[in-house]
């Protein structure tokens, strides 16, 4: 993983390293009950793996609780937001019609889909966003000069701009990764800071209906590999070609409402 | 030096500062302050004080510089075809086409600094150069255009103008005016992400667009150059000459913008009509329906008539109506893939700046901020333009326009 020190946050005191390393202090992980670091352990991999995430649709009740852990593990400033939760239905919280007139509602959690052939990296002038040698992809804040071309070339949506001067809804927020610079570009980094630690991401870890799944793609004897030939999985927007590496599960039966 | 009042060039200077050169140069001078000023004020802000959002990523800064490629690569390409096929009809517009498009190339290169979010970190563009990204094509293209320019320029303003220097050059710039303006659109139309965008006719439409804005608006600045400094650019019918090329450049640019709505609306795949709503029928169809009437059928019916392209105000009012039709037809290819996400569920993508957790029916005024960086980019073009017609046209255009033995060099 290539050296990239992210610019600390002075309020924070916490000096922070986006690639992980065990160069700075006591990693926020560290700090967790060890019940806690057992449930969140990634488990078997690959020699070489390449992380990827299945979602099941099925099993998602819509909660908001991965999107809420994921601002605070990350310290993702107010109105911003690295996962969310889409409802494919009429509105947020209403059911919209399916086909024969009947009632249907299902939420699709959304963040980036680190893409095997990610658009927002081929764009990139400076290649501050890059593809990480455990096919993560991840933006570089040094090298971001604020041109947001990955956010025109991504398909998904799921980049957000620093605008301008970050607030927390707790002062300096929470302090577990770096500040990134106003005028930068920055999204999901599936946690790399956590797997960096053996740690699943936050999003995976805090699910209350174990809808998320996180493994190695290329461990094809692993429980991800396994779920996803067994259950079909899909990907969003196949068409464009992207590859993303979260797959999603989806229901196996639609009851009527 | 009795010759002196033949020479409008010497003509002017002897005159000293007239009220409206003055005033002229106020109003650059107040343009450049306030863009420098809300230049100044974006960077310490940041881009929240712009309309943009994470939805609407680009506006007005990227709409203008599409324009102005757009309208450096037109002018250009007219001036270079007509010499390669050894024409002499708009020689003697030479050297203010090139101007304009030196003006336009250095503006539009400038509204590129105020859309980054950093642009002290603009450098790392040459440090860490991503070759795959069509911006570092843009940057390269733009660079070796502005060169070829100014080389341009330096010939032209040679006391004797060499024929066969002119023809040589024009074998290199027309195709990198052609290539400036397609790698332009091609920033836009390699990506997956944009249905609007994605057409193989982007760049060949780019061009069309080009030739419509570049010509037109070098009819435009040739008029107001013969209104106030007195001289001349060819004879009375090289700026409605001009104005019937821009005929054929607003039908081939209909057409081409006619087939790809034709194709989308017809074989109707949902993303691709999606985005095309919004311009058709959707929260940008004023703006769509506008581009065609002002910008195509208006100009169209008065330039294809002899007689009224024949008459100065015709012909400026449909060159203007042109550029305007131009530079609306950028907001739309911009902002009609903006507003509509692929993945567009509920609840949307996130605002981006406190209390604005989610704003899935996005729309973008810009602020104005942004207008003022535009006034600012407008005074700066202008200010080109002025300095370049004042340093450079007027002296060699008045020895090569004047029908009778004027001492040359009367400066």
């Amino acid at each position: 993983m290539p050296d990239t020190e992210v610019r600390t946050e002075a309020a924070t005191g916490v000096p922070t390293d986006r690639s992980g390393s065990r160069a700075t202090k006591r990693s926020p992980v560290d700090a967790l009950p060890p019940a806690s670091r057992r449930y969140g352990e990634i488990g078997d991999r690959s020699t070489k793996p390449r992380w990827g995430m299945a979602v099941d649709i099925e099993r998602c009740v819509g909660c908001w609780s991965c999107a809420v852990i994921c601002k605070s593990e990350n310290d993702v400033p107010l109105g911003m937001w690295w996962n969310r939760i889409l409802t494919r239905g009429d509105d947020l919280d209403r059911p919209g019609e399916g086909e024969h007139g009947h009632l249907e509602m299902e939420w699709v959690p959304l963040a980036c889909q680190h893409c095997d052939d990610a658009p927002c990296e081929k764009v990139c002038p400076t290649g501050a966003t890059y593809i990480d040698k455990e096919r993560l992809v991840l933006v570089n804040q040094d090298d971001c000069i604020g041109c947001r071309y990955c956010m025109a070339a991504c398909p998904y949506g799921v980049r957000v701009f620093n605008w301008g001067k970050p607030k927390y809804p707790v002062d300096g927020g929470t302090g577990m990764v770096g500040a990134r610079p106003v005028g930068t570009v920055e999204k999901c980094t599936m946690c790399v800071h956590r797997i960096a630690e053996d740690q699943v991401p936050s999003c995976v870890w805090s699910c209350p209906a174990n809808a998320r799944v996180f493994g190695d793609l290329d461990d094809p004897d692993g429980r991800l590999v396994n779920l996803l030939r067994s259950r079909g999985a899909t990907r969003l927007l196949e068409d464009k070609g992207t590859r993303p590496k979260v797959w999603y599960l989806q229901p196996r039966r639609r009851r009527p409402l | 030096m009795t010759s002196i009042a033949a020479d409008p060039a010497v003509a002017l200077r002897a005159e000293g500062p007239s009220t409206a050169w003055k005033a002229w140069v106020g109003v650059l001078g107040a343009a450049l302050g306030l863009g420098a000023f809300c230049f100044a004020y974006q960077w310490a802000n940041g881009l929240g004080v712009t309309g943009l959002s994470n939805t609407v990523t680009w506006g007005m800064y990227i709409i203008s510089f599409m324009f102005l490629v757009g309208a450096s690569a037109g002018g250009l390409i007219v001036v270079a075809g007509s010499e390669l096929v050894d024409s002499e009809r708009f020689a003697s517009l030479n050297r203010l086409a090139v101007l304009v498009s030196g003006a336009a190339i250095l503006t539009a290169t400038g509204t590129i600094l105020p859309d980054l979010g950093r642009p002290q970190m603009a450098w790392k563009m040459i440090a860490h150069p991503h070759w795959t990204s069509p911006l570092m094509w843009d940057m390269v293209v733009i660079l070796v255009y502005l060169s070829i320019a100014a080389v341009d320029l330096w010939i032209l303003t040679r006391p004797t103008v060499s024929g066969s220097a002119l023809r040589r050059m024009a074998v290199i710039t027309l195709p990198v005016a052609i290539l400036v303006h397609s790698v332009t659109a091609w920033i836009f139309g390699l990506l997956v992400a944009r249905p609007f965008w994605n057409t193989a006719l982007l760049a060949p439409m780019f061009i069309t667009s080009a030739l419509v804005s570049g010509t037109a608006l070098v009819v435009v600045i040739a008029h107001v150059v013969e209104r106030t400094t007195g001289i001349r650019f060819g004879d009375e019918h090289t700026l409605g000459d001009l104005g019937k090329l821009i005929v054929w450049f607003i039908a081939v640019d209909a057409f081409l913008l006619g087939t790809e709505i034709l194709t989308i609306y017809a074989s109707r795949v949902p993303d691709h009509l999606d985005q095309l709503n919004v311009i058709l029928w959707g929260r940008l169809a004023p703006v769509f329906w506008a581009e065609v009437a002002l910008g195509v059928v208006v100009p169209f019916l008065i330039l294809v008539r002899p007689a009224l392209r024949a008459r100065r105000a015709w012909l400026l009012t449909a060159c203007s109506l042109a550029i305007v039709g131009v530079f609306f037809k950028r907001v739309n290819i911009l902002l009609s893939s903006m507003f509509e996400p692929l993945v567009g569920l509920a609840p949307g993508i996130p605002g981006g700046r406190p209390g604005q957790a989610f704003r899935p029916d996005e729309i973008y005024i810009p602020t104005w901020v942004e207008w003022g960086i535009l006034i600012g980019m407008a005074g700066f073009f202008f200010t080109v333009v002025t300095i370049g017609v004042r340093r450079i046209v007027l002296d060699r255009t008045a020895d090569a326009a004047a029908p009778d033995p004027v001492p040359a060099g009367g400066a």
